[in-house]
């Protein structure tokens, strides 16, 4: 017993790599964030920094291209989300009904996640290549007749955050039936078996037994996806010019970050003041979903 | 008369076709552009501005020459790139698994928050540190080094999170203990008889690392200034700029050389990917 509880010590010696790489690389970069953020500091005149308090906020409240990035990251999070989790529960209720018995589910789920693992820079240069003016896209549009003639469709507002929501489902919704099947496959069938001896129909089930208990699987999914989403940068820098175009319509929060961290002066005080403020707005609304969705019966 | 049971299945093969149709779109709408690219590395300029094909042509060689000639040498990024993912795994690999093997052997003071801490740091957004590690790393004389894009492998937060979910389900303490009697020391007992048998979860951790790392641009792209020292995806965006503004095959088979390596990689390891997925999320 005694040996046992000296081993226990040992704990801290395996722990102390990942402590001291978290300090150096986690801690003080996230401290050094916010502090810059109440700073002028520039990376051209590192050394002549101000602290000038709550200034960067301020001017990022009142400057309509931080709102306008906000909004834009909310709503393509948002548009992405909802067909995301609502094919993944529609595609997973399938892949597990033992009524349907659908064939190949393994093959179907492996395909439909392959997106997933591609690079984002890449697969925005290459719908970038398919919706250019020349693309296979318009070609396919005019020979069948949806379209009179061949449209710009990266300087159409809607089309491209249309097109940034969709790239985004495309890369997600595998990944999301995945979670959800591993979460259906967990409930217990005599739950279901139950149900249909008492003359359950298939959406009681679904409303009464599978939505519930599916529910702390859900809150992840709806918690990572939105961390994920607050931080969208690669399809949307890469699929138009780097700057959100057109007409800002898909300048995202990290955009703008960028946008400022790589301004000819390099203002990463007022960059770090965005990442601070879409952090604590992703945090409140995060708490808030757990707040609102725990369970209160076991309380 | 009907009988009701011909009339349930009837209504289920009914459903089963819908279902089946439904899922072919999907699968179409997942695979296609995927496909496009590939048969489009294969076809010259004027072929692709021509029309829609969805096999390929005989012009790899042509858009190959085509793409080294305007100066880009996407090589030197699949280098530079394959360097930094494998560093970047085995650190991750080693220091999670190490990590989380203290926490879910040794029942130390502090262990439980301290878990609990690291779960928490999963969810850290990128936005709130990446300044201040720029701006660090700058005072460090580490800006434009791989030191700064591969040692912070080694506190991975999500590794540690999916190494102590699968060593949870897998040790063994009698062998621990086996290993004590016969003399081992802790470590080597993480060593020599952990390491190999939690091999395969080693394993899925080490292809999501390498596959994160391979893709990951923003680090890089903040990070890095050096030509020489580009990552892949920073030749993406290369790629996508003027010089090749309209050489389509070019560009095509460029960006299938960066996608290409994941795709063999996932058709070999698809299996343990999905399960690394699952496990990651789902807590029993």
């Amino acid at each position: 017993m005694q040996a046992n509880f000296r081993k226990n010590y040992y704990g801290y010696l395996f722990i102390a790599p990942f402590i001291i790489g978290f300090l150096i690389f986690g801690l003080y970069p996230v401290y050094d964030t916010v502090y810059l953020s109440f700073t002028d500091t520039t990376i051209m005149s590192p050394n002549s920094a101000q602290w000038v308090g709550l200034k960067n906020f301020e001017r990022l409240f009142a400057d309509d291209f931080f709102m306008r990035a906000v909004r834009n990251t909310w709503l393509i999070w948002l548009l992405n989300f909802i067909p995301q989790i609502g094919v993944a529960l529609l595609v997973s209720v399938w892949f597990t009904s033992t009524r349907l018995k659908i064939k190949g589910v393994g093959v179907w789920r492996t395909l439909f996640y392959m997106p997933n693992l591609l690079m984002p820079a890449s697969v925005a240069a290459l719908f970038f290549a398919l919706f250019s003016f020349y693309g296979p896209i318009n070609q396919f549009m005019v020979k069948s007749g949806f379209l009179p003639e061949a449209m710009h469709y990266l300087q159409n507002t809607t089309v491209t955050r249309g097109l940034v929501v969709f790239i985004q489902w495309w890369m997600w919704f595998g990944q999301t039936v995945i979670i959800v099947m591993a979460g259906m496959t967990a409930i217990s069938t005599s739950l279901y078996e139950a149900a249909m001896v008492d003359g359950a129909s298939a959406w009681q089930m679904f409303s009464r037994i599978t939505m519930p208990l599916l529910k702390p699987i859900l809150i992840y999914i709806f918690v990572t996806s939105l961390v994920g989403g607050m931080q969208m940068f690669d399809i949307p820098y890469m699929l138009t010019d780097g700057r959100g175009s057109p007409a800002y319509s898909i300048m995202t929060n990290n955009i703008l970050m960028y946008s400022k961290f790589s301004s000819s002066k390099g203002h990463i005080g007022a960059a770090s003041s965005v990442g601070v403020l879409v952090f604590i707005m992703t945090t409140v609304i995060a708490l808030g979903i757990f707040y609102f969705l725990r369970d209160r019966d076991s309380q | 008369m009907l009988n009701p049971l011909n009339n349930y299945t009837l209504k289920t093969n009914f459903q089963r076709f819908f279902v089946y149709l439904f899922l072919v779109v999907i699968l179409v709408i997942s695979i296609i552009p995927i496909w496009l690219l590939l048969v489009n590395a294969t076809r010259s300029t004027p072929e692709i501005q021509q029309g829609l094909a969805f096999f390929p042509s005989t012009h790899l060689m042509d858009n190959y020459r085509i793409l080294r000639s305007k100066g880009l040498n996407l090589w030197l990024g699949f280098g530079n790139s394959t360097f930094i993912s494998l560093a970047t795994t085995v650190l991750t690999v080693y220091f999670s698994m190490l990590t989380a093997y203290g926490i879910a052997v040794y029942d130390f003071p502090g262990k439980k928050p301290f878990y609990n801490f690291i779960v928490v740091l999963v969810l850290l957004p990128l936005q709130l540190s990446i300044i201040g590690f720029y701006h660090y790393m700058s005072k460090l004389g580490l800006t434009d080094n791989y030191a700064s894009l591969i040692l912070p492998a080694i506190a991975s937060a999500a590794g540690v999170f999916f190494a102590k979910q699968y060593l949870d389900s897998m040790i063994i303490k009698d062998l621990i203990d086996a290993g004590r009697i016969d003399g081992a020391s802790e470590i080597g007992i993480f060593h020599k008889i952990m390491l190999p048998i939690a091999a395969p979860g080693a394993f899925t951790l080490g292809i999501f690392s390498f596959v994160a790392s391979w893709n990951n641009f923003f680090n890089a792209f903040i990070l890095i200034t050096s030509l020489d020292k580009y990552t892949l995806p920073m030749m993406v965006k290369t790629l996508r700029g003027d010089v090749y503004r309209t050489e389509y095959g070019a560009i095509y088979l460029g960006l299938a050389i960066t996608i290409i390596p994941i795709v063999i990689f996932y058709a070999l390891f698809s299996r343990y990917i999905i399960s690394g997925i699952a496990m990651g999320s789902v807590k029993e």
